[in-house]
């Protein structure tokens, strides 16, 4: 509660709460707010604008925008939480893993770390997917390999940073196990700044997932995401633009939102990282 | 005299001058005076063999860069002598013809004889072992060439072959090609265009564009510029924008797009009924499409108007058998299907499916394909039928033409680009097309006799009915789910007059013209 209300102090973090609660709800409750079934297609109302019947119009099959756009919701914060789940239990693991290994096993893993940082985001997610091909399912495997190394590089810092304290030296001399000392002692002190940084990750994931569905190589149709929502709605922006507002207005939401909220709940965890004097 | 310069004279003379140059009429015409055009292109260049070439993107570069005995007139089906001096039907299974004197290869290979015709054109015979070129049925009549001078020789045809003037002397598949160059480059040949035509294809970067420049040696008249780039840009709403934006000169674009177009300073916009054929059909040779019901079921569940209204914009026709309007052959009274979901269920049931079954579409990723395999994607899922859109960029698409890839398609929405004589658009449906452009793997005796026919057929009547009988053996199948014979929207500068032929996709680089 306490760091709630940090967060509420300040005025982006307000925001960032809000949008993220938005987005999340949305998400989660789209079957129930939904007005239309997302792939259900109406020809003869296509690029309508927003209507009684349609609140945000329709896209270039006639189906409606508000309910594609709610459905795209679950997709993208589906994804991104997945994503970081996944890469932040792997990334903890194989950071803590580095930190206490031996010395070769150490310098595979930091190879391995390398290997995968040293290509831009979008160009080797791009690569993943011509290998492992598209789909919802393939997206997630992807994404979660890119983003591995970011969380493992902060593990393996954040480990080697508390791995020689007294405190540690302590639960040694009185005899506890390694396993004991990772799992209840170097893991609850590392992985407050790991949990802010997967907040900070979840959007940029929103946007690399969209990315890859705007370029068609992500979610497959008739799977709503905001990504081939937009490129649809680019296709037919000159005969109407919601489809491009609609995409476009949940992508920024969603990014804005959990951007604000991450770097709220990074100043309300570690008051040090905070950017005022 | 003398005259001093001063900064008020200078800002007027600067001013006068402006105003002199950017009033005159020919004031856009300045944006072509380097003699350079640049023309966008739907897809990219795959194979400048004129006996295995894989559209019209590749036969507009072959035409450019080669020639005929005879060619088409500017804009229409009528034609004219190329490389031939004279050219004569002697009798409906004899043509003479006399080149003219003169004719040059580019590359340093030669001159154009009597020889290279002989070689050019009896290369789309079956060899020994039976392999055949993909444009084998163009010159499905021909005989032999007998070569009678170093510029004269005889086309002896096994029978009379009305369509040979149409889709093969006039066409890609009467190019004349170099004898010499096809043995020296082996299989560079297919991605370098040697012949004696008014272009020359300078250089062609995959992916990026090609290039052609006035050929100096062409005897013929000079093409009106000399440098024409060739962009190959995929996606409408991209190509739109870049001619908007100056960086090409002539364009297909979406019709629905045509006002903004239209309404842009400089440009002009022209619309074209076309001969083309859009389709939706599965293979046959997979399961469960090779029960008729399930055909059946899937045609009466398409709904082919809202895919007009949807992917076309309401801007084409409904097609409802192969052949289009205006073509010998036209079936006028072809069966009209009317969307009948329950009618589909029911011979899904009939045929063991009621549960549904999933499946794949195979489509090119263009915006108009895959609004319509979005279309069908929502139509046969209300009748239990999942459908996996597969998008493909136009090379991995066409791929299927190749080492017999089309027996893992499934479902797939072809366009094929139609000619003006009726056999041309039924040789990519006989047997011996399995493995190449017969994608569905479709095969029925009766229409490949049909198709034989019709190519020897001199009576125009009788061969209208031919063609309307092998349409009805289509219709029986129920494996060609119609979508339309294609409407193309042309954009480019009001400064340009393009070279189109009526089908709409054959352009004529060397009669494009400075309006």
């Amino acid at each position: 509660m306490d760091i709630l209300r940090r967060i509420w102090r300040s005025p982006s973090g307000r925001i960032g709460l809000i949008a993220t609660l938005l987005v999340v709800i949305g998400g989660l409750a789209a079957p129930l707010l939904a007005t239309h079934m997302p792939n259900q297609i109406d020809v003869a109302a296509r690029l309508s604008p927003p209507s009684a019947t349609h609140w945000l119009g329709t896209d270039q099959l006639g189906r409606d925008l508000f309910s594609r756009g709610l459905y795209g919701t679950r997709v993208a914060v589906g994804v991104a939480l997945a994503v970081t789940a996944i890469a932040l239990v792997i990334g903890i693991l194989l950071g803590v893993a580095a930190a206490y290994a031996p010395a070769p096993i150490e310098r595979i893993i930091l190879a391995v770390f390398d290997i995968i940082s040293a290509y831009p985001t979008l160009i080797l997610a791009l690569a993943l997917v011509a290998v492992l091909g598209p789909g919802l399912q393939n997206i997630i495997i992807l994404v979660t390999i890119v983003f591995v190394p970011r969380f493992g590089r902060i593990a393996r810092a954040q480990t080697l940073t508390i791995k020689e304290q007294p405190f540690l030296e302590a639960e040694r001399a009185l005899g506890a196990s390694g396993g004991r000392i990772m799992l209840f002692h170097v893991l609850p002190n590392i992985v407050g700044p790991i949990v802010v940084l997967a907040s900070m990750n979840i959007p940029v994931v929103i946007t690399l997932e969209a990315g890859l569905s705007f370029l068609g190589v992500g979610i497959r149709p008739p799977l709503a995401s905001w990504g081939s929502m937009l490129f649809d709605g680019f296709t037919y922006i000159g005969q109407s633009v919601w489809p491009v507002l609609v995409a476009g207005g949940m992508l920024t939401l969603a990014t804005l939102g959990f951007t604000l909220f991450g770097e709220a709940l990074r100043d309300a965890i570690d008051p040090k990282l905070r950017r005022e004097p | 005299m003398s005259y001093e310069l001063t900064r008020r004279g200078f800002l007027a003379g600067a001013a006068a001058a402006g105003v002199t140059v950017l009033g005159q009429p020919w004031a856009n015409v300045a944006y072509a005076a380097d003699g350079k055009i640049v023309v966008r292109t739907d897809e990219d260049l795959q194979n400048l063999d004129p006996a295995n070439r894989a559209g019209p993107i590749d036969v507009n570069v072959i035409l450019a860069v080669g020639q005929g005995l005879v060619k088409f007139k500017p804009g229409t089906t009528e034609w004219e002598n190329d490389a031939a001096a004279e050219i004569k039907q002697v009798s409906d299974t004899l043509i003479e013809f006399r080149l003219k004197e003169g004719l040059k290869f580019t590359g340093g290979y030669g001159d154009l004889t009597a020889e290279d015709v002989k070689f050019s054109f009896e290369r789309f015979k079956p060899a020994a072992d039976g392999t055949k070129v993909t444009y084998a049925d163009d010159w499905a009549a021909l005989d032999s060439v007998e070569v009678t001078g170093p510029l004269t020789g005889k086309i002896h045809l096994k029978a009379p072959s009305p369509a040979v003037w149409l889709i093969a002397l006039a066409d890609g598949s009467g190019v004349i090609i170099s004898k010499k160059a096809f043995e020296a480059l082996g299989d560079k040949f297919k991605t370098t265009a040697i012949g004696s035509g008014p272009y020359i294809l300078k250089e062609w970067v995959p992916r990026d564009h090609f290039t052609l420049v006035a050929n100096p040696d062409y005897i013929g008249e000079k093409p009106a510029f000399s440098e024409i780039v060739g962009k190959p840009i995929t996606d409408d709403k991209t190509a739109q924008l870049a001619l908007q934006a100056g960086e090409i000169d002539f364009s297909r674009i979406d019709p629905a797009v045509a006002k903004d177009v239209e309404a842009t300073k400089g440009l002009k916009v022209e619309k074209l009924s076309a001969i083309d054929y859009v389709w939706i059909g599965p293979n046959i040779e997979k399961k469960p499409f090779d029960d008729v019901r399930v055909r059946q079921a899937i045609r009466k569940a398409i709904d082919v108007p809202a895919i007009i209204a949807a992917a076309y914009n309401g801007a084409v026709d409904q097609a409802f058998a192969l052949e289009a309007p205006g073509l010998l052959g036209h079936w006028k009274d072809a069966p009209r299907y009317e969307r009948d979901v329950d009618g589909a269920k029911a011979l899904l049931e009939e045929a063991g499916l009621g549960g549904g079954f999933t499946t794949k579409l195979t489509v090119l990723n263009k915006a108009v394909a895959q609004a319509t395999a979005a279309v069908v994607q929502a139509n046969l899922a209300e009748i239990g039928i999942e459908v996996e859109i597969e998008a493909l960029d136009p090379g991995a698409y066409w791929a299927y033409g190749e080492n017999d890839a089309s027996k893992n398609l499934e479902l797939v929405l072809v366009e094929y680009r139609g000619k003006f004589d009726p056999g041309f658009q039924t040789q990519w449906f006989t047997s011996d097309q399995i493995g190449t452009w017969n994608w569905q793997r479709w095969s029925n005796k009766d229409f490949d006799a049909l198709h034989k026919q019709g190519l020897v057929e001199p009576d125009p009547k009788k061969r209208e009915q031919i063609y309307v009988d092998a349409q009805k053996l289509m219709d029986e199948s129920a494996a060609f789910w119609w979508i339309t014979h294609n409407a193309y929207t042309f954009a480019f500068k009001d400064w340009l007059v393009p070279g189109i032929l009526p089908n709409g996709n054959q352009w004529q680089y060397a009669s494009f013209k400075k309006a």
